[in-house]
């Protein structure tokens, strides 16, 4: 038994350091979006049959880490580390121009790690809080899936155009399964990969169109300002305690702790506002962008916990839109991980792994990352992003993305997984650029087109 | 920094929000999809023979594709020379720093009173050498100041 044990925790361990090395790299390249990169490595690893522990770690630490070194760009490029940076760059932007953006990086990163560090805990207690009412929301997960789909459509920037889209976007789903489903081919990977690389194949039909080419025309290259960074402590692994002052852990644990309740808003969202609340306490400039940057880096970290963490425990239904993208792969990876539509029958993490476990799992996965990526980030973050903007072409990552797009489709459904993934790519990334239907809201029409639209059927069919 | 008059002219598009060469685009998503899938197809064909599980066989040989995505972004990283400008070291222009202050003079909530800062903040600021920078503007702004709820 002892000795199982050993064998799982040894496991777990192994593949969060694994986790957790690869994606404080991934970090460091701007515009590595988290469910582009996130979901299909975490698949990658289920399908290699990694016991559940090992999943959960490497899933977990590469999520944390990657909030961590997403900052590097973001503060000293001053180009967003992928969708959660976004909101973090302006404040980043007022630091780097004022000749101090090492300081907003590592008010980032310290507040990343001291939230990263409270979030496991509060989305543990609050899942099991939440857990005995998990049968009677598993039944009416179709309806609240509708209902969350609704909602989310109304707060992305597209409003009510994207509360009347999801009807169209789920037909266009449910056209797609159809058809495929007369060849006796089954997908999901397919959609949500060609959701989240939506904005990519979008850009690159634009690219081809003398229509819409002169829209995307540059005559230079972008110009980036890489400022010199002042190293502020001795050693390798500086204290976060004591990089934010006591008023920005005060902050940051709040927001923290709220940001982990509120597990089915946007992450974007969360974070943007509760930036603005913590903004509105602070009196001094300075002072506020400091604090809002550390806060809001904080909540990329526990929102993204709290979001892939309370649905798996309490429920095993991805009803956050964290799990609905990124953590995808921890709830349905067919043949080995299910989630039946008709009677919300869950075979995945949240029946492989007890609460205990999870907590356990979940604190490891962010020590390794903690480990791994904050005194890297506060080290060497300057040679690495120098290194990123000078060797590492953009060609060179849209042929990574493309590859993994071809090689994702059709190792699930041959030349109909293509089809499918550059369908819902093209149609989804046009949708969200031109008229604000974005990917979460795309997400949760995937999900209303399975499990929703079948419900409905039955009462009238 | 470096000027490119000598080599043909560039067609540059901004895609996925970075600059790129619209002719080493196409060569490169030529040899992404060339080299990840060629890498699949032939581990898969490969595989199914020598691995016991079919399920076990796919999962490996979507491996071997993945390495190749890896593989063919390594070789469009040497090929292709990014395009983006770097500019590095110098210390901040002062324009920048007077046009960042107005900025946030401006912003909700203002740049708030010198008086307000915790003795920890003031000093992270005169050790950065901005403490003074604020200051001069602190009385200017004063009036505007908005009452903290």
């Amino acid at each position: 038994m002892s000795a199982e044990l050993f064998h799982q925790i040894w496991v777990a361990g192994a593949m969060g350091l694994v986790g957790a090395i690869v994606f404080a790299a991934i970090g460091l390249v701007s515009g590595t979006d988290e469910t582009t990169t996130l979901a299909p490595l975490t698949l990658l690893v289920v399908l290699l049959g990694v016991p559940a522990a090992g999943v959960f770690t490497f899933f977990l630490a590469g999520a944390v880490a990657k909030h961590m070194t997403h900052a590097v760009p973001t503060a000293l490029l001053g180009i967003p580390g992928d969708t959660l940076a976004t909101p973090l760059l302006q404040d980043a932007n007022a630091l780097r121009k004022l000749g101090v953006p090492h300081i907003a990086l590592r008010k980032m990163i310290s507040g990343a790690i001291v939230a990263a560090f409270v979030a496991v805990p509060l989305a543990v207690l609050f899942a099991v809080m939440l857990a005995p009412f998990g049968p009677t929301i598993t039944k009416a997960a179709p309806w609240i899936f509708l209902a969350a789909a609704v909602l989310i459509a109304y707060f992305s920037p597209g409003r009510w155009a994207s509360v009347a889209l999801l009807l169209p976007f789920v037909v266009l789903i449910i056209a797609l399964q159809t058809l495929t489903a007369k060849y006796n081919v089954k997908l999901s990977v397919s959609y949500f990969l060609g959701i989240a690389i939506g904005p990519l194949v979008a850009d690159l039909f634009s690219v081809i169109s003398p229509a819409d080419r002169g829209r995307m025309k540059r005559d230079q290259p972008r110009t980036f300002q890489l400022a010199p960074d002042v190293k502020g402590w001795s050693g390798y692994f500086p204290n976060p305690l004591k990089v934010l002052d006591r008023k920005q852990t005060q902050w940051t644990l709040a927001t923290a702790t709220i940001s982990s309740a509120t597990f089915v808003f946007s992450p974007v969202a969360m974070t943007v506002v509760l930036g603005e609340l913590v903004g509105s306490r602070i009196k001094h400039a300075y002072h506020r962008l400091t604090t809002v940057l550390a806060a809001r880096n904080g909540v990329t970290e526990a929102t993204y916990i709290a979001e892939a963490l309370i649905p798996l425990i309490a429920f095993g239904l991805p009803l956050s839109p964290v799990a609905a993208g990124p953590a995808a792969p921890l709830f349905n990876a067919p043949p080995r991980f299910t989630v039946d539509a008709a009677t919300g029958q869950t075979h995945n993490l949240h029946n492989l792994m007890n609460h205990w476990e999870f907590l356990g799992y979940g604190m490891l996965a962010v020590l390794l990352a903690a480990v791994v990526s904050y005194p890297f980030a506060m080290n060497f973050a300057r040679r690495a992003a120098l290194f990123v903007s000078r060797k590492v072409s953009h060609e060179a990552i849209i042929a990574t993305f493309i590859g993994l797009i071809f090689v994702i489709s059709v190792w699930e459904g041959q030349f109909l997984g293509l089809l499918v993934i550059m369908t819902m790519g093209l149609v989804g990334g046009l949708l969200s650029r031109i008229l604000g239907f974005n990917t979460g809201v795309q997400f949760m029409g995937y999900y209303t087109a399975v499990l929703s639209v079948p419900a409905l059927l039955k009462i009238f069919g | 920094m470096r000027s490119d008059s000598a080599s043909p002219p560039r067609q540059l598009v901004e895609v996925w929000g970075d600059t790129a060469d619209t002719r080493h685009l196409a060569w490169a998503i030529v040899i992404g999809i060339g080299i990840s899938l060629t890498g699949f197809l032939i581990a898969s064909r490969i595989l199914v023979a020598h691995v016991s599980s079919p399920e076990l066989a796919r999962a490996y040989a979507m491996l071997a594709g993945l390495a190749g995505c890896v593989l063919s972004g390594v070789i469009c990283a040497f090929i292709f020379q990014p395009k983006r400008d770097v500019v590095e070291g110098a210390a901040s222009d002062p324009a920048w720093r007077e046009e960042v202050v107005a900025q946030l003079a401006e912003e909700h909530g203002g740049l708030g009173s010198m008086d307000d800062l915790p003795p920890v903040v003031a000093r992270e600021m005169k050790e950065l050498e901005i403490y003074e920078l604020f200051a001069q503007h602190d009385p200017a702004h004063a009036t505007n100041r908005k009452a903290a709820p």
